[in-house]
């Protein structure tokens, strides 16, 4: 057997695991099959809600909203982060106020933001910016500072404008850490907008959905849609690692 | 401000230029440290013909980098006087070239990208900038490799782009601060032939830290022999030789055993300070 076939097979062993033991607690009556719905149901919703359009409908919206608040979040975050970076008395007033409300876990802010802005999508959206905001302005100031002098005294040496040597120097090498700060801004805004969609159902949204489908005990919709989640928030990340590598081809290959 | 001396004339045509001057005076450098202040340099005095070569060896922390920064401008701290051409030295300026000993090449940028940054503050039309770049990446050998990136180049050439970068403003005088360092022994004999073309070739004054005496003696028109604790010019050795120079060359070896004997002198005690030697300077 070659290696990777190995690795491979490895991989799916533990999920198969899991599948034959759903599949046995399924047949254990009536109760069980409730909680645990046959697996052959759960793929029979997953053609129906792909052949009417539903899973299509409800993944689109997550994946607009979490990327328009990533989006937002995202850009306020990094254009922070700069500022912070740059500037040492904005750091020293933004930075506490930061961390402070970083403390408070997204969904706390619920109660305060439902009652200011109510449950529509701007409320929504602005729970989701906001927890794609923390990683970038945190790893984007930290980014700023880590500029090496000794670059920056090349700068000096060519003659360097402000202007010049932040585009060209201090940037450029802050750009691993935003890259880092984007793709955790991405993995939260995804887990961000299944929560706010779960509490505030009132548009499409696998999450609404979910909801909907729990009312309605269809534990197999419910299911679906975890496996949707999933699937969606690892493409997301993978495709993101790929713009990545491809922006900072610049990098030495680790361990080089 | 621009250095017009290229619209004059193109790198390579003409011999050495006339001018690229240095004349340092009673320099004296001293940092505080720990609250303490410590005499880095004291009192060098140095002139540097126009195109000259002027190697400087020392043992490590006698204020070689120290010298070569001052030069160029990078710290402005100092006692006494630095001067190129007769203008006293404030500031960085693209007259006045650097070469570290780490690259420092921008990671980011492709290699033809570093050597057009360098020329940024001169303001050139595009097809002249482009041809500065080419000639440059011509005259180190690495015509090839404009679109590398730094990560992608060995060290030997990445310390070549480092030399084009810092010779595309076709600075009057060039400080390079062990530039050959970092390399293994065989690319450090083939680049200190590929400088000395480069050299020849431009015509630019150099003045070059290094702690290998063979190098200094190659390359150098004079050897600069320092000592350590305050730095001070131990001495200055002639090197009588025409350039392209023969390694074998039996001078060169008689100069390196007097060289090594001063570098590796013990100290006398006697008032407190290190030896000090009469041929302090030439000019
Ligand atoms: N920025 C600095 N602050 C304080 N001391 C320094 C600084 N830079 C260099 N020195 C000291 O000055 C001395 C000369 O340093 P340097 O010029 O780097 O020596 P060399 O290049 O000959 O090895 C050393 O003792 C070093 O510790
Ligand atoms: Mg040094």
């Amino acid at each position: 057997m070659s290696l990777r076939l190995r690795s491979v097979s490895l991989a799916l062993l533990f999920p198969a695991l899991v599948l034959g033991w759903w599949e046995w607690e399924s047949r254990q009556g009536a109760g069980h099959a409730y909680a645990f719905a046959p697996l052959e149901q759960v793929a029979r919703s997953l053609v129906e809600m792909l052949l009417d359009g539903r899973l299509l409908l409800h993944a689109g919206a997550s994946l607009q909203r979490a990327l328009t608040a990533l989006l937002i979040g995202g850009s306020i975050g990094i254009a922070t982060g700069i500022a912070m970076g740059l500037w040492r008395p904005f750091d020293r007033t933004a930075g506490p106020i930061v961390t402070t409300m970083r403390q408070v876990p997204i969904l706390g802010w619920l109660p305060l933001v439902a009652l200011w802005f109510g449950n529509g999508d701007g409320a929504k959206l602005l729970l989701v910016s906001l927890s794609a905001f923390y990683p970038t302005v945190l790893n984007t100031q930290k980014g700023m500072q880590a500029v090496e002098g000794k670059l920056a005294e090349v700068g000096r040496l060519y003659g360097f404008t402000r202007l010049q040597s932040l585009r060209l120097i201090a940037w450029p090498s802050a750009l691993p850490l935003v890259f880092t700060g984007i793709s955790q801004a991405l993995a939260f805004a995804w887990i961000a907008t299944i929560g706010v969609e779960l509490l505030f159902s009132a548009t499409a949204g696998l999450g609404t959905e979910m909801m909907a489908a729990q009312v309605a005990a269809r534990t197999d919709v419910v299911l679906v849609c975890v496996a949707c989640v999933g699937v969606m928030g690892f493409a997301l990340n993978q495709l993101f690692a790929l713009l990545r590598a491809r922006l900072l081809r610049w990098q030495p290959a680790p361990g080089n | 401000m621009t250095d017009p001396r290229h619209l004059r004339e193109p790198a390579g045509t003409t011999g050495p230029s006339r001018t690229g001057a240095v004349r340092i005076t009673g320099l004296s450098k001293r940092y505080a440290m720990s609250g303490k202040s410590m005499t880095v340099l004291d009192d060098i005095n140095l002139s540097i013909r126009p195109g000259e070569f002027v190697s400087i060896v020392g043992p490590s922390g006698c204020g070689k980098s120290t010298l070569l920064r001052l030069i160029v401008g990078l710290d402005t701290d100092y006692d006494g006087e630095i001067r190129l051409d007769d203008t006293r030295v404030a500031g960085t300026g693209l007259e006045r070239g650097l070469v570290f000993q780490d690259h420092r090449l921008f990671p980011w940028m492709t290699v033809s990208k570093n050597v057009e940054v360098a020329l940024l503050k001169q303001k050139l039309p595009k097809e002249r900038r482009e041809r500065l770049i080419a000639e440059h990446l011509a005259l180190v050998g690495l015509s090839d490799f404009g679109e590398a990136y730094p990560h992608q180049l060995s060290g030997g050439m990445a310390q070549r782009a480092a030399i084009a970068r810092a010779l595309v403003n076709e600075p009057r005088v060039l400080a390079l601060d062990e530039p050959l360092g970092a390399l293994d022994a065989l690319t450090r004999v083939k680049v200190q032939a590929e400088l000395q073309r480069i050299w020849m070739e431009a015509g630019t004054t150099m003045i070059m830290v290094t702690h290998d005496v063979d190098e200094a003696l190659f390359l150098g028109d004079r050897v600069v022999v320092m000592s350590p604790r305050p730095g001070r010019i131990a001495r200055v050795v002639d090197v009588d030789l025409p350039h392209p120079r023969d390694r074998a060359s039996p001078l060169l070896h008689r100069l390196k055993d007097e060289i090594l004997g001063e570098l590796t002198r013990e100290p006398r005690e006697e008032d407190g300070t290190l030896v000090s030697f009469p041929a302090r300077t030439r000019s």
